[in-house]
């Protein structure tokens, strides 16, 4: 079952990069689409895995994307799934294995008729379309994007975690949000690495930052981090004001949905310190 | 920002881990907790030692990565001689680099150092454990409080 989930996590993730390179909207959407069916079929296996009480990782293979043409990209996603639907015999859920196998049967359908397009996202251009940005301000344009896609994708991967681990609804409400607006970083973050010619894949996340031993020592991290994110939001809406408005404004938003995210953590935070002063 | 750092950058070499190591050691950084382990393959050529493979894995920032992406790459095929002057060179540049970019360094030196360390105390004790080295410098940009 570990396998199966390894290469569902592969194949979500590739299919995230794909939408990320696409530049035909509706391509995209599809492949948005398609990815978040991809992940929703990794959060039911791991399930799964917990239910039949089979260990479980969150390794993966280092995933090479770096194409000319999309259609190199989504042949591989096509095969990638092959081998998914051909390793889903080994699931111990047959009602969840038949589910997934017919998800997976449609998407092949899908991908296979999807047009092919040139692919600019690799090309280190670092440019961003109708924005003059400084060599400094893109210089740490590009650090904070890979700094952030990779938090991003570990946050996802650390909250789901701790999401599928807890009974309690209410902290699984605030992990699922969590897991939500991390996402939605993500996503935006990709893109404009994409847009920049400077996509990669987040790197595989430590065994010991998902498997959390001290939750409140985390989370009291964690809030620390989006602290420091804060800040640096701040300084590069400064850096890029001058050149982009549309940029600082991202910026300033993200920074202020860093209050919200500091806010659910401390709520987060309560609960564990309450139930620690209960045991 | 040259062509070769981001493509780094964006396929980091030699990250993650190598299931059939037979040494591994860790850099850390005592201030944050920032670490990388790198595990290496090696195999006995007589009179040398050498490094058939390696990977690396870091809890830290994007220039530890960066770091563990081109030592890593220098490191795979040296013998451990040739290895320990490597890992000497790097430790040789850090007061020329800012303190943030030279504690990521030093971190993956380090534990490079600490593989190979593990690797030769292995060769008299088999259950030797993993060595660990703390980095001396300090990650947090000259002119700015750790504590702040």
């Amino acid at each position: 079952m570990n396998r199966l989930l390894v290469q569902v996590h592969e194949v979500w993730l590739e299919t995230l990069m794909s939408a990320f390179m696409s530049n035909n909207a509706t391509t995209k959407q599809t492949l948005f689409d398609f990815s978040d069916i991809l992940f929703r079929h990794f959060t039911w296996i791991e399930n799964s895995c917990i239910k039949y009480g089979i260990s479980y990782d969150y390794e993966r293979n280092m995933i090479p994307i770096k194409v000319n043409n999309l259609g190199a990209i989504l042949h591989d996603i096509v095969a990638r799934l092959n081998r998914v639907v051909l390793q889903l015999v080994v699931c111990d859920d047959a009602a969840l294995s038949a589910r997934i196998a017919q998800d997976i049967e449609y998407l092949i359908y899908a991908l296979n008729n999807i047009p092919d397009e040139a692919i600019y996202a690799f090309d280190m251009q670092r440019a961003i379309k109708g924005t003059e940005l400084s060599e400094e301000a893109t210089d740490a344009l590009t650090l904070f994007l890979f700094e952030e896609s990779y938090k991003e994708y570990e946050l996802i991967m650390i909250y789901n975690y701790l999401k599928t681990h807890s009974s309690d609804i209410n902290l699984a409400r605030i992990f699922q949000i969590l897991i939500d607006e991390s996402f939605f970083h993500l996503k935006r973050f990709g893109q404009m690495m994409a847009d920049m010619g400077i996509l990669g894949v987040p790197r595989t996340i430590a065994k010991e930052l998902y498997m959390v031993e001290d939750i409140t020592a985390f989370l009291e991290n964690g809030i620390n981090e989006e602290l420091l994110a804060k800040e640096e939001c701040k300084r590069l809406s400064s850096a890029v004001s001058k050149e982009s408005e549309e940029l600082a404004k991202f910026f300033d938003f993200i920074n202020n949905q860093e209050n919200y995210h500091i806010a659910l953590m401390k709520e987060a935070l309560e609960f564990y310190n309450k139930a620690l002063d209960v045991e | 920002m040259d062509a070769m750092l981001l493509e780094h950058m964006m396929n980091p070499k030699n990250y993650g881990v190598l299931e059939h190591s037979n040494a591994e050691g860790i850099g850390k950084n005592p201030h944050n907790g920032e670490k990388v382990i790198v595990f290496l393959d090696v195999s006995n050529k007589g009179d040398f030692f050498v490094i058939e493979d390696i990977r690396f894995q870091a809890i830290g920032c994007m220039t530890t990565v960066l770091a563990g992406s081109i030592i890593t790459s220098e490191a795979k095929g040296l013998d451990f001689d040739k290895a320990e002057a490597l890992v000497s060179t790097t430790l040789g540049m850090l007061d020329t680099i800012p303190s943030e970019e030279a504690a990521c360094s030093e971190m993956v030196a380090l534990a490079l150092q600490a593989a190979i360390d593990t690797y030769k105390e292995r060769q008299k004790d088999i259950d030797f454990p993993m060595i660990t080295y703390k980095i001396a410098q300090n990650c947090t940009p000259k002119g700015e409080d750790a504590d702040e």
